[in-house]
């Protein structure tokens, strides 16, 4: 194995232009493969992160008849936890209401939390400090959409306890950014006591997200949802677009793997006199095979070496000033950062490794089978067989 | 096997197909070798010259009949026993050389040795000692594309020799040479035979070449004419 190994680096390197090309390509792919799988990976962390930090928390505990997924159930789910099993729980009501920026009727959810919170990031200590007679706070994206800035008022009308339409105006005392779009778009956060207040509702909500102390129990009227659980809808949006990139890149390793399997099946055809005094000389018709294979493989190391040198300090730039996303991405629903870190882990490395090196094995394997059923002898007259 | 025969060739008959039909390269060959001989096929293109040194250097086998090589019967060997056989105990000189082009001089002699996984060391020792008998120890770094013909055949002659094999088949080593070449590989080959006792075989229809030959067996469409024993003691130009 070594000789072929020893054989195969000196006619790599004898080929020239030939096989550079082939590790020209092949690099680029491994560099892509890396650097688009890092970036979902990086975008996975951080949307991960962010949605725990923003909106999950530790886990939510959910009124047993409110569905997250079904506006209906906003109107009745709700209920009252006793203080001896809420601890430990951020409360949240939310009730349909609709804000008349200029006119224009905007419908929102709107969200009552604890100003004294500190499970989510949201920054709940503007609606505490606030002298408003009904402090709000929203995302940056409602905010724009709404045309409100800081410090304007705008009129809120929403249903009491007994489905009695009720207004007043609110006042927008806190702007936060956000790449959490579920607690941006179309939300309004207002402190829950006065919520109680405004709906009559007094120490009801909707569900609470639990800190990182909160111990999980059976609470009759309530349904708790892991924070595993909560993620799995992200985990399975990133999963998507992860298949759907690797489409992208598998096409992209397949060109190179179609010029390494290209550059086999006509070294076979070029190389046959070479072939025959291999034979002629002693060497086996497998030690042939295994060399012309171990010549494919090498493609692959050589093109590992050469995306090192151009890929490590590309990736160790990108993962330390991200890449900018666009805004239109943001739309998309997905949290999503301005700038996403790419992470380029261990595992992801030495994965493409060893799908680039398997690869293109098999790929130089395939057409390397054939010398095994050579004439010799016509192999050293160089006659097509 | 007769005492002292290396190479014994019993009834050999060779048939290649061509197109629907066959062609018979040899016809029923009985033949001789002992160690030591300096001998060389002879005959017109066609005349199963090149067929027969491929059996012999066990490339091909025989269609029927027998071919013995140090006791081995060609026909029986698997890939890997014909592979060691040829890697320990033949040599090839090829009319075109056959050079590996991207290998250096030192490396394409030192390729044989690399396959009987030979020390280093020892490797080098034998490498230098062949490129010596040659007179291309200077030349050791040169790629194959760098040398003259001349030069190239008399590396393939170390290739061929530098392990020391029991016996050397070259097929046509003249045929791409000019007059002196063709003397001096002569020469170095018939110096190696004395000195180191291996057995030459040749094809050729090079009256030069023949002219140095202690045995000449003349093949005509596939059978023995006439096997000439010469016994030529010294070389002269």
């Amino acid at each position: 194995m070594k000789l072929a190994f020893q054989l195969a680096y000196k006619n790599l390197v004898g080929a020239g232009l030939r096989t550079w090309l082939n590790v020209g390509v092949l690099a680029f792919s491994f560099i892509i493969i890396i650097f688009y799988n890092g970036l979902i990976d990086g975008w996975n962390e951080q949307a991960k992160h962010d949605s725990i930090a923003w909106e999950y928390g530790n886990g939510q505990l959910l009124h047993a008849d409110y569905d997250p997924f079904d506006p209906f159930t906003i109107l009745d789910g709700h209920g009252v936890l006793e203080n001896e099993l809420s601890k430990n729980l951020a409360p949240i009501l939310l009730r349909q209401a609709s804000i008349y920026p200029e006119g224009r009727m905007f419908s929102v959810a709107l969200k009552g939390i604890d100003v004294n919170q500190t499970t989510l990031k949201l920054p709940t200590a503007s609606l505490k400090n606030s002298n408003a007679k009904i402090p709000a706070m929203m995302g940056i994206n409602m905010a724009d959409a709404a045309n409100l800035k800081k410090g304007d008022e705008v009129l809120l009308r929403w249903r009491d306890q007994g489905g009695t339409f009720d207004a007043a105006k609110i006042t927008v005392v806190d702007i936060f950014e956000t790449n959490v779009p579920t607690v941006d778009m179309g939300q309004v956060w207002i402190p829950i006591r006065k919520m109680w207040k405004m709906t009559g509702l007094e120490n009801h909500t909707t569900f609470y997200v639990a800190n990182e102390n909160f111990q999980p129990s059976n609470i009759s009227g309530w349904k708790y949802q892991s924070q595993e659980t909560l993620l799995s809808d992200l985990n399975e949006i990133i999963a998507m677009k992860k298949i759907s990139g690797s489409i992208m890149y598998l096409l992209l390793l397949a060109i190179a793997l179609l010029a390494i399997f290209d550059t086999q099946v006509l070294s076979v055809f070029r190389r046959q006199k070479e072939i025959g005094t291999y034979i002629s000389l002693g060497m086996t018709r497998a030690q042939v095979v295994g060399l012309f294979t171990v010549e494919g493989s090498m493609y692959s190391i050589f093109a590992m070496i050469l995306g090192s040198i151009v890929g490590i300090p590309l990736f160790a730039y990108l993962a330390k000033i991200g890449i900018g996303m666009p805004a239109a991405s943001r739309d998309m629903g997905v949290p999503l950062a301005e700038r996403i870190f790419p992470v380029f882990g261990i595992q992801l490395i030495v994965g493409t490794i060893l799908l680039v090196v398997i690869a293109s094995t098999i790929v130089s394997f395939l057409p390397a089978r054939k010398i095994a059923k050579m004439n010799p002898v016509l192999a050293l007259k160089g006659k097509l067989q | 096997m007769k005492n002292g025969s290396i190479i014994s060739i019993k009834n050999v008959t060779k048939r290649f197909p061509v197109g629907e039909g066959e062609f018979t390269a040899l016809k029923n060959i009985n033949l001789e070798f002992q160690s030591g001989e300096f001998a060389g096929l002879v005959g017109p293109s066609g005349s199963g010259k090149t067929t027969l040194l491929n059996i012999i250097g066990s490339l091909d086998s025989p269609t029927e009949g027998e071919a013995l090589v140090l006791g081995k019967s060609i026909s029986k060997l698997s890939h890997k026993e014909s592979a060691l056989l040829r890697n320990k105990h033949i040599g090839f000189i090829f009319q075109v050389y056959n050079l590996l082009p991207v290998y250096t001089v030192y490396e394409n002699v030192e390729f044989a040795l690399l396959l009987q996984n030979i020390p280093k060391v020892q490797r080098q020792k034998m490498v230098m000692e062949a490129l010596d008998w040659v007179g291309l120890a200077s030349m050791a770094d040169k790629k194959p594309d760098k040398l003259s013909g001349g030069e190239g055949q008399r590396v393939a002659i170390a290739r061929a020799i530098v392990k020391k094999p029991v016996i050397v088949i070259a097929d046509e080593p003249s045929a791409n040479l000019d007059a002196e070449n063709t003397y001096a590989i002569l020469k170095t080959m018939r110096e190696l035979n004395k000195n180191i006792g291996t057995t030459f075989l040749f094809s050729t229809h090079d009256e030069k070449v023949m002219g140095h030959l202690d045995r000449i067996i003349h093949l005509r469409d596939g059978a023995v004419e006439e096997d000439e024993i010469i016994n030529v003691k010294t070389l002269t130009k």
